[in-house]
């Protein structure tokens, strides 16, 4: 378990900044560290690893950004990662310092976490934040008492107002942080020859580190099978109740805490607020939920409106770009590999950017107003009962603009169950790029009139198909919520900080930062997809495409000048028909015959995997339209005209194309949100069961559709 | 119930808004631990300022800070009836 120390060889000074949640830690990691920030992984969880460096005098410091964490006890991922980082359990992680960041206004609960800090022996500072706050309150706070007793640099900071921080800068340069003398003598609460002797086993230097491993060893993965055993056989000698000894220490801990307290801090008690007077508003039974209705709106409102128009320009450049390769190279199969597989597969990411950098913007924003607790309290009650938690309302919110977000952020739900569930209900919620579909679809087999006077019939359909995506995660996560297990217990405890303004820096960091990791993690794998369903689409056996080229060749030839883009279009629908996917097509037209659908919408299903929109360049393909594609009304005159050949019946009926926006509803086809899901599961197992039960679902319920309505 | 002294024992739960309780101790559960770290510590003075609707969750006052729970974990909480 000791391991040598190799920290220091490239010059580098590690700190890690820790804190409880919401009190502006990420403020103080962004002020120091600015733009050279990177996200990566800790091993076996879904916490990103937050990294920045800061040069200053020619030293460069790698800054480590800890999850928010009331104490060193691993409930959640966020405290485990905490919990291994400062327990020296991680060996890729080591700080040389900690800077521990307190609440001013919150000392106690602050002082919690920073006294087992000082028993485990880091080198430490304590940062009292948010000090503006604090002397509105009239909270006064004599640090030199705090410092007198616990034998810790302090620095008193206001991040949000900028002050205090370049003095930080100057501490973390002069190096001057400590290591005192345990704050709680664990020998008083755990018997000493138990301490003692994991002490040896595992080279600890001090009781609290013994003690942690104790208690916590057996549930830490990072702990190797062979230190459990030792563990476990300690345990069973001694017949010693940890648990007691845990709530022992936090017990006395606050106790010791309470008289330093009471020492160093003067409260006013009139002026600190009892409760918050929006929140007599935005907590309200009734107008609470209203307020969430109408911010909801407002963000969908936003996102549609704001983020069309660069995703038409990403949209167009794209098309330039791929236009240009075809034109510029010379003509072969490297050069469409390029213009028609690397370039659309990379704009297929990018054009995901800008709604997922606007919806994490609101988010940011919510969650650092305060607001998103608010959120959380008033909707758990109605989530519960599907196995949902009140903070599975974001990602299932976000879900109807675009389920990547939404999936990535289902991480700060802490209990696995309630996670893994939000995953996997994410994606049924209706996204934006099922529109497309819906609206070919819808335009037509429902009548554009009126009922009831003013209800659109056609707007009704489209309603009832987001109803249908809601109905779909509730049933799904109600059968999950039966099916899944875990020993952990669900628990909501959460604060409701005081309201405060957006650090729009911090906001636009996160926009930063939530794209960027996008881009990294997930499009990898869309890419590889995208490049391989090319592929199918371009190339088929030899002999058949290269029949239907000189054909078209020799039509071509013969054609007069008007008749050469129809026979062109003509073309491009005959590869794709005898291309290995338009084989897949034909191949799978007896299962999906029941669902009312011919093989060439079967094409469009296969090539819909990579993206649901794809739905309609793909038909456009089939059916040879030429022209503008974009443009509804030609695509609908088409598939009007579509008749079965052995019955010369249409096959576009209100039966197919209802079935047909059911299976769009609940079908996984989209490779960008499986590549997320792999990422936040970090495996293929869910992605895997998530597309095989949403493909069932899809086909199960479009069957039923088209047997009733034909 | 009463108890030796004649206060009424309740739960944190059982508070109506505005009023206020004195926490006892935590009972024990395997919840305990995270009520204490956060806060919720025997001698500190504790409001219940907002309810959600359909026995959802509900806000206390300790501290100066609002912290939320559900119904049953505020149930785990004895608290003895105390004025502000």
């Amino acid at each position: 378990m000791a391991e040598v120390s190799i920290q220091n060889v490239d010059q580098k000074v590690r700190i890690a900044i820790i804190g409880n949640p919401n009190v502006g830690k990420s403020t103080i990691f962004n002020h120091l560290t600015g733009l050279r920030q990177k996200i990566g992984n800790y091993p076996g969880v879904t916490v990103d690893k937050k990294i920045g460096t800061m040069n200053f005098k020619g030293q460069t410091y790698e800054i480590i950004d800890l999850p928010g964490t009331y104490s060193l006890f691993p409930n959640s991922e966020d405290e485990i990662i905490a919990h291994r980082v400062l327990n020296q359990l991680s060996t890729k992680v080591k700080p040389d310092y900690v800077l521990m960041v307190i609440d001013s206004t919150q000392i106690s609960r602050g002082l919690f976490l920073a006294t087992q800090l000082i028993d485990l022996g880091v080198k430490l500072t304590l940062i009292m934040n948010m000090a503006d706050i604090a002397t509105k309150q009239k909270i006064s706070i004599k640090t030199f008492e705090i410092f007198k007793e616990l034998g810790v640099p302090i620095i008193t900071t206001d991040a949000r107002g900028a002050k205090g921080l370049d003095p930080l800068k100057e501490h973390i340069y002069s190096g001057n942080f400590s290591s005192p003398s345990e704050f709680l003598r664990m020998d008083e609460i755990v018997p000493v020859d138990l301490l003692e002797k994991v002490r040896t086993h595992f080279g600890f230097e001090n009781n609290y580190q013994a003690y942690q491993m104790l208690r916590f060893g057996l549930v830490d993965k990072a702990v190797s099978a062979e230190d459990k055993t030792f563990i476990r056989s300690l345990l069973d000698e001694v017949g010693f109740d940890l648990e007691r000894a845990q709530i022992e220490e936090t017990r006395i801990r606050y106790e010791k805490i309470d008289r330093l307290v009471q020492k160093s801090v003067k409260t006013d008690i009139v002026n600190r607020p009892k409760s918050n007077k929006w929140d007599k508003v935005f907590l309200h039974p009734v107008f609470g939920y209203l307020v969430f209705a109408g911010i909801l709106l407002l963000i969908f409102q936003a996102i549609f409106a704001w983020s069309s128009v660069p995703m038409d320009l990403i949209d167009g450049l794209f098309a330039n770009i791929s236009g240009w390769v075809a034109g510029a190279l010379p003509e072969g199969p490297l050069t469409s590999l390029i213009a028609e597989g690397l370039v659309p597969g990379i704009g297929g990411v990018v054009i995901f950017i800008p709604q997922i950098a606007l919806l994490f913007a609101f988010l940011a924003i919510l969650e650092d107003t305060g607001y998103m607790s608010r959120v959380v309290f008033l909707m758990d009650r109605w989530m519960r009962p599907f196995g949902l938690h009140g903070k599975s309302i974001v990602p299932l919110v976000s879900g109807v603009a675009c389920a990547i977000p939404g999936v990535m952020a289902a991480r700060n739900i802490g209990n696995w169950k309630e996670k893994m569930i939000t995953i996997m209900v994410t994606p049924l919620m209706s996204c934006s790029a099922r529109l497309p579909v819906y609206v070919i679809l819808i335009g037509l087999t429902v009548p554009d009139r009126f009922v009831i006077g003013f209800v659109n019939l056609q707007a009704l359909a489209l309603l009832g198909l987001y109803f249908l995506g809601v109905i779909g995660v509730l049933i799904t996560s109600f059968g999950l919520k039966k099916i899944l297990k875990t020993e952990e217990k669900s628990f909501l405890m959460v604060e409701l900080p005081s309201y405060r303004t957006p650090r729009w820096k911090d906001v636009l960091l996160t926009m930063y930062n939530k794209s960027k990791t996008f881009v990294v993690e997930a499009g990898k794998v869309i890419l590889a997809i995208s490049i391989i369903l090319w592929v199918l689409a371009s190339y088929g056996p030899p002999s058949r495409m290269d029949a239907v080229r000189s054909e078209g060749e020799l039509r071509i030839a013969q054609a007069t000048e008007e008749e050469i883009p129809e026979i062109e279009a003509e073309i491009s629908s005959q590869l794709l028909e005898n291309s290995f996917i338009g084989i897949m097509g034909r191949t799978i037209e007896p299962v999906i015959k029941p669902l009312g659908y011919d093989w060439k919408i079967g094409i469009a299903l296969i090539t819909s995997f990579a993206a649901r929109e794809v739905f309609v360049s793909t038909v456009a393909t089939i059916y040879s339209i030429e022209g503008d594609v974009e443009d509804d009304l030609t695509i609908r005159e088409k598939l009007e005209q579509q008749t079965w050949p052995d019955t010369g019946e249409k096959v576009y009926t209100a039966a197919t194309a209802f079935s047909l926006m059911v299976f769009y509803a609940f079908a996984m086809q989209c490779m960008s949100t499986l590549a997320v899901v792999y990422r936040e599961t970090k495996g293929w197992k869910w992605p895997l069961i998530q597309t095989v039960y949403m493909t069932a679902l899809a086909y199960i319920s479009a069957f039923a559709v088209y047997q009733i309505f034909s | 119930m009463p108890d030796q002294i004649g206060n009424m024992s309740l739960s944190a739960d059982q508070l109506k808004l505005a009023e206020y309780g004195l926490i006892i101790e935590i009972s024990d559960s395997p919840l305990k631990i995270n009520l204490l770290e956060m806060g919720f510590l025997p001698g500190k003075k504790i409001m219940l300022s907002h309810a959600a609707p359909a026995n959802g969750p509900l806000a206390f006052q300790i501290d100066g800070s609002t912290l939320a729970l559900r119904k049953s974990e505020a149930a785990l909480i004895q608290i003895e009836s105390t004025q502000s």
